[in-house]
């Protein structure tokens, strides 16, 4: 079901981008990198490692190795509306119904062999104690072989070396598993491919920061978090060029990503997954821009090529979800005063203690530069309880009291 | 010995190095989740958030719980870590330290452990305006020692007992050693020791392994036992976790021995072995089998993912080792775990 799912969609995008390469829109480049990633993960031809979320991907790349953290199954599944069948599978077999919608779907997924035969897993102790649990949980089902990369709190020298010498040890696990030594001089293309991305990524956000923004609500919707997967490669380079090059063209002519844009919105954590109009209803109803997502962002310096580890390990400490609610409330600052904000929206989503966990603190955070945040009560990948009309409510409530105020940056 | 000063320590985790904390002159006191107090942490946090880590906030911020020279946080998990964040919002004079704990034993996990141990070592010396010498830790060591030792024989004793309130008894005991100054609690423990216990196990009772996490109050020992429990094992971090006797090699880093043992301790879910995933299952089902449980009983606080999340395994390594398993999620209240009174009966039932 996925590898056609998939399939269909790479003959889909690469026949848009030949018959017409000029209205292909960055957000289907990039789509066809996520499609091209599935095909690869459920082709049954290649080296498949699940992973939790802060995994050095770029390394996996240039190991051979095609590598996945299991939330993005859960938002696959969720997103192409297969994921209920997945959710009542993990819950039937004893999985409780309040933890986190994504680690179910994938525990779901696996039992129902949809996923695709790992052959080893690489843990993450960031960002969270469910997804490690349930990176323990898939090793144990499928009886491969778990790596752990624990992560510390903040980056303090002796954090990063703990950290850079895990990275070490998980190359040598690799190597053990795949029987193939990492070549350095594959690992030195990663890297430089890492830099570059980087580079190209941060000056398309630059230009996203622009009043209007030249991004609407959906083009960088999940954006920050999955490019990690594509790290260390081509793709990477090009799908961000692909961002640039149209938010760049969008500012010399003065063209919003939301014509008339209003109100511009930032978006906090994960995106709901399945498809519902919240976001469309904002743009046309409110001329409201969710401007910026609050993993769309760089928060890491370039990787020395001649350190890599170091930079590896200083990058994955760098994840905003890491460390203490402080730290992450200053970077959402950040993003609001460079971005411009007038509000924030927080889905809290339903079984996240590591993110919603933070709701009422991140709130007051907010708060104190005069952006207000709206909390809302959902499930990012369970379509099954989404309360559409209460929602709508709640938003359409909150966007006409943030467009009554003044503007915390005027 | 270093002079005690009486004054306290906070911590929540039962990862919590309490050794350095005594060593430091302080007297550890563990916030426990007991008390009935309006539900005002979920407003910070989320009301999908752990009940142990919401009623501990909520008697922060109710200031139930004596003077405190510090706290001491531990990053074990999710909600652990939010609870640190709020904790800093809600007392913001209070002094904090936090320090990280890995999920894994592995060589390199204890030697970073060692060095979070001795950061904070560091920082007791600060709030004790002394300096912690290794001597001091290698004290402290041993009286916890001495500690686990003596709760370890009182376990046994009411667990062969007859004692109708065997249970709730030794849970008051550990309740004291968690929040009293060691040489009280060792002292009362000796005398305790040395006095006869009724003898003669109760043949009607169900002899069952009661492990999970967050269980304070004695009062839900009596009512288990109510039911026709006899609790033969137990392994909850307000329980026996916290307590197991370690090793120290005289000439070696007295540090790198502590986190070694309070990483060997029996685990909570969040601690696992990558060589043997999901193996806490079968240590429990072993450990059934060992002490000659009929039964397991599982209470799990509400939104635990740690616990939740390996339910599933257990409930399947209990079912391969022919062991029933009940488990019960409860919001660390005695009213929660009166409500599943009946569900407890019918489980006994069912074993006999």
């Amino acid at each position: 079901m996925m590898q056609q799912y998939f399939t269909d969609l790479v003959n889909g995008i690469e026949t848009s981008l030949k018959e017409a390469p000029e209205r292909v829109s960055p957000r289907k480049r990039y789509a066809l990198e996520i499609a091209r990633l599935g095909t690869r993960l459920y082709s049954g031809d290649n080296r498949v490692a699940w992973c939790g979320v802060a995994a050095p991907f770029d390394v996996l790349n240039a190991m051979g190795v095609t590598s996945c953290f299991v939330e993005f199954i859960g938002a696959m599944l969720a997103s192409t509306g297969a994921i209920g069948p997945m959710l009542e599978e993990a819950e039937h077999a004893g999985y409780a119904s309040d933890t986190c919608g994504y680690h179910r779907s994938v525990i779901g997924a696996a039992r129902k062999g949809l996923m695709p035969v790992p052959d080893f897993l690489i843990a993450t102790t960031c960002p969270c104690s469910g997804g490690l649990a349930t990176i323990e949980n898939l090793s144990r089902f499928f009886q491969k072989d778990l790596f752990v990369l624990q992560i510390p709190q903040d980056d303090s020298d002796k954090n990063v070396q703990y950290l850079a010498e895990q990275i070490k040890d998980m190359v040598a696990f690799v190597e053990d598993h795949t029987g193939e030594t990492l070549d350095p001089e594959r690992l030195g293309r990663a890297i430089e491919n890492t830099n570059r991305a980087r580079e190209i990524m941060e000056d398309a956000y630059r230009f996203a920061r622009t009043v209007p923004s030249p991004a609407n609500g959906r083009d960088l919707s999940n954006f920050g978090v999955v490019m990690a997967l594509f790290l260390g490669t081509e793709a990477a380079v090009e799908v961000a060029e692909a961002y640039l090059e149209a938010y760049r063209e969008k500012v010399r002519e003065g063209t919003a990503g939301v014509a008339g844009e209003r109100t511009r919105l930032m978006w906090i954590q994960n995106r709901i997954q399945f498809k519902q109009p919240l976001v469309q209803m904002l743009e046309e109803e409110y001329k409201t821009s969710v401007v910026i997502d609050e993993l769309n962002d760089i928060t890491w310096d370039p990787i020395d090529p001649d350190d890599p580890f170091t930079g590896l390990a200083r990058r994955a400490i760098s994840i905003p979800l890491n460390g203490d609610v402080d730290r992450r409330v200053r970077h959402l600052k950040k993003l609001a005063g460079d971005y411009r904000i007038h509000g924030a929206i927080n889905p809290c989503h339903w079984g996240c203690r590591q993110g919603t966990g933070a709701r009422g603190l991140i709130q007051e955070g907010l708060k104190e530069i005069g952006v207000p945040v709206l909390n809302m009560e959902v499930d990012c990948v369970d379509s099954r309880n989404f309360a559409e009309g209460q929602l709508k409510t709640r938003l359409q409530a909150f966007l006409e009291m943030v467009q009554s105020q003044t503007s915390p940056w005027n | 010995m270093m002079e005690s000063k009486n004054e306290r320590i906070g911590f929540v985790c039962a990862y919590a190095p309490v050794a350095l904390m005594d060593a430091a002159g302080f007297v550890p006191y563990r916030v426990l989740p007991m008390g009935n107090w309006p539900d005002q942490a979920g407003r910070l946090l989320h009301d999908n958030l752990c009940p142990h880590v919401k009623l501990v906030l909520d008697r922060a911020m109710q200031d139930d719980m004596p003077d405190l020279s510090g706290m001491v946080f531990v990053n074990s998990c999710d909600a652990m870590r939010r609870m640190a964040d709020a904790w800093r919002r809600v007392r913001p004079r209070d002094r904090l330290a936090m320090i990280d704990l890995p999920v894994t034993r592995s060589t390199a996990s204890v030697s970073f452990f060692s060095g979070e141990l001795s950061r904070l070592r560091d920082t007791l010396s600060e709030w004790a305006e002394r300096t912690i010498t290794e001597e001091d830790i290698n004290e402290s060591i041993q009286r916890y020692n001495k500690l686990a030792g003596l709760l370890q024989a009182l376990g046994e004793r009411f667990r062969q007992g007859s004692d109708e309130e065997g249970g709730a008894k030794l849970q008051a005991l550990y309740n004291q050693a968690v929040t009293e100054p060691i040489l009280q609690t060792l002292e009362g423990l000796e005398e305790m020791n040395r006095t006869e216990v009724q003898t003669g196990t109760d043949g009607h009772k169900v002899p069952v392994l009661l492990m999970g996490n967050v269980m304070p109050d004695p009062e839900a020992f009596s009512l288990l036992e109510s039911c026709g429990v006899r609790i033969v094992e137990e392994d909850l971090c307000t329980g026996s976790r916290m307590f197991h006797p370690m090793e120290v090699n005289e000439d070696g880093n007295v540090l790198l021995d502590l986190a070694r043992g309070i990483l060997s301790r029996p685990v909570c879910a969040r601690t696992f072995d990558p060589d043997r995933p999901g193996g806490m299952a079968e240590d429990i089902a072993a450990r059934a089998r060992a002490c000659g449980a009929q039964g397991v009983i599982a209470h799990t606080a509400k939104f635990c993912d740690p616990y939740l999340a390996r339910m599933p395994s257990l409930r399947e390594a209990l079912r391969e080792a022919g062991l029933p398993l009940l488990v019960l999620e409860g919001d660390c209240t005695l009213r929660s775990i009166g409500q599943h009174r009946t569900r407890i009966q019918a489980f006994v039932e069912m074993l006999r």
